[in-house]
């Protein structure tokens, strides 16, 4: 079974089988979309909620506006249907909480970001492991749709 | 453009860490502590948590904003294996535990470390910069860095200044960034007589 | 002679390594803030002869409370102990009241020094 790493602003796919990983989910948003007739699934990294003029050469998946279009691009590309596609959500956490830079974190930011643009495309988020001040590791299972969040310490949560 | 800006970087670098390892040094009470000659490297912003070690190890990280003349934030990280010899060091505890006083000894490690780098820099440049209560976070590497890196709202590449020293015949790791602001940063530049870099 | 000592430090391992010093030296810590609010609530409390504090935390910053403690009593002995070194906070924060400045790290010497020059 290939195990593929889904790295800070990267988007990777795949069809009936394979393991889509992301590490090391700070502040990021970790986005699993399947379409669970067809098998098709594309995980995103996402790292700010909205894309910028001085970084032009930015890949898709960096930002939550360009990125949530570009997965479900990726998904049509792979035979997947829009009405058909759910996501599954991890990471957003805020893991300086006594520091406060902004009165809403950049997890919190990313989070929002990300289900305002899976709403806009009209895609339900069906289960999340967000927020909080750790970081996770998410292994998303193109076989079944199956998503698992670990984190330091903690036993692998099935969302 | 770069190498310009990088050499920079390391100049800072060298004043900064050599200041920083005095008062590490010194906290460690007169045990034999060396600075091996910083090494600055700019890495795509994706590269940054597999140049520790990989995205999963265990690292801590101090996070400051820094405030003042110069505004910005810094970071200070270490692989867990690494901060737990200075904390035995500092302690003088066999196996240093993790618990709120280990945490906060290690914070303020690396508050004392951070703090030092910015105060040689101030002095070099007559700039103040003031830092902020720091924030700890243990946790894998991946996460950590995009915690810095987007708390620090950096998004194409970073320098990092990898630092080893040695203490008590142990091998430690450290990693310094020091992210200005950008218009802060040229005005750091242009009192060294550097142009637009 | 000027016995009694209030510690102000955000850090729980920074209060305990001051306690230590001062302890070993013939001084006694009568209590220990972890930030300036807290520094002139007990201030207030107990009436230490002296006090160590901290510039960086959260709440209220030393500087603030220096200020707020001399407002209580003018005659307050405050040692300032910070990692933050530069110049114009060191000239703040005498201004504002402090007899001594140490910067961190600073070796137990230096501050029993700074005490019993102060605190006679």
């Amino acid at each position: 079974m290939t195990e593929v790493f889904v790295n800070m602003g990267e988007i990777s796919s795949s069809k009936n089988q394979g393991i889509l990983t992301t590490v090391g989910l700070g502040s990021c948003v970790g986005v699993a979309l399947y379409d669970p007739q067809v098998k098709v699934g594309v995980m995103g990294h996402i790292f700010l909620p909205q894309s910028r003029p001085n970084d032009p050469q930015a890949p898709p998946g960096k930002y939550a506006d360009t990125g949530i279009p570009a997965m479900i691009e990726e998904a049509v590309r792979l035979g997947a249907s829009r009405s058909r596609l759910h996501a599954k959500l991890a990471g957003g956490a805020n893991l300086f909480p006594n520091l406060s830079m902004s009165s809403t974190s950049i997890g919190q930011q990313n989070i929002n970001a990300v289900v305002e643009h899976l709403k806009k495309h009209g895609i339900p988020v069906v289960s999340q492991d967000v927020a909080g001040s750790h970081g996770r590791k998410m292994r998303f299972f193109v076989e079944n749709g199956v998503v698992t969040v670990t984190a330091i310490g903690k036993d692998p949560v099935e969302i | 453009m770069k190498e310009a800006r990088l050499d920079f970087l390391r100049e800072l670098a060298n004043i900064g860490t050599g200041h920083a390892t005095t008062a590490l040094s010194q906290m460690l009470n007169g045990r034999l502590f060396q600075l091996v000659v910083p090494d600055a490297q700019m890495l795509p912003f994706t590269e940054a948590a597999e140049y520790m070690g990989g995205a999963e190890q265990v690292v801590v990280g101090i996070f400051i904003v820094i405030s003042g003349d110069v505004k910005g934030h810094m970071a200070f990280l270490q692989p867990l294996e690494s901060a737990l010899v200075l904390l035995r060091l500092l302690t003088g505890i066999e196996q240093p535990e993790l618990d709120e006083l280990g945490r906060s000894a290690l914070q303020e490690l690396g508050n004392i470390m951070v703090t030092s780098y910015l105060n040689a820099l101030s002095t070099m440049t007559n700039l103040l910069m003031v830092p902020s209560v720091p924030g700890l976070a243990i946790d894998m590497a991946g996460a950590v860095w995009e915690s810095v890196l987007a708390g620090a709202q950096v998004t194409d590449e970073v320098t990092v200044i990898r630092t080893r020293f040695s203490a008590d015949g142990e091998d430690i790791e450290g990693h310094i960034l020091f992210l200005p602001d950008h218009e802060d940063f040229e005005k750091v530049a242009r009192l060294f007589g550097l142009g637009e870099l | 002679m000027a016995k009694t000592v209030l510690i102000t430090d955000d850090t729980a391992f920074m209060r305990m390594t001051l306690r230590n010093v001062i302890e070993k030296n013939g001084y006694q810590v009568v209590g220990e803030a972890s930030d300036g609010e807290e520094a002139v609530a007990l201030y207030q409390e107990l009436q230490p002869d002296m006090v160590t504090m901290d510039i960086t935390m959260p709440k209220m910053d030393g500087i603030t409370a220096i200020k707020e403690i001399m407002k209580i009593d003018p005659k307050a002995r405050i040692i300032v102990c910070s990692a933050m070194g530069q110049k114009p906070m060191v000239l703040e924060a005498l201004s504002a009241g402090a007899k001594d400045f140490l910067v961190k790290p600073f070796d137990a010497e230096r501050v029993v020094e700074s005490l019993r020059k102060i605190g006679s």
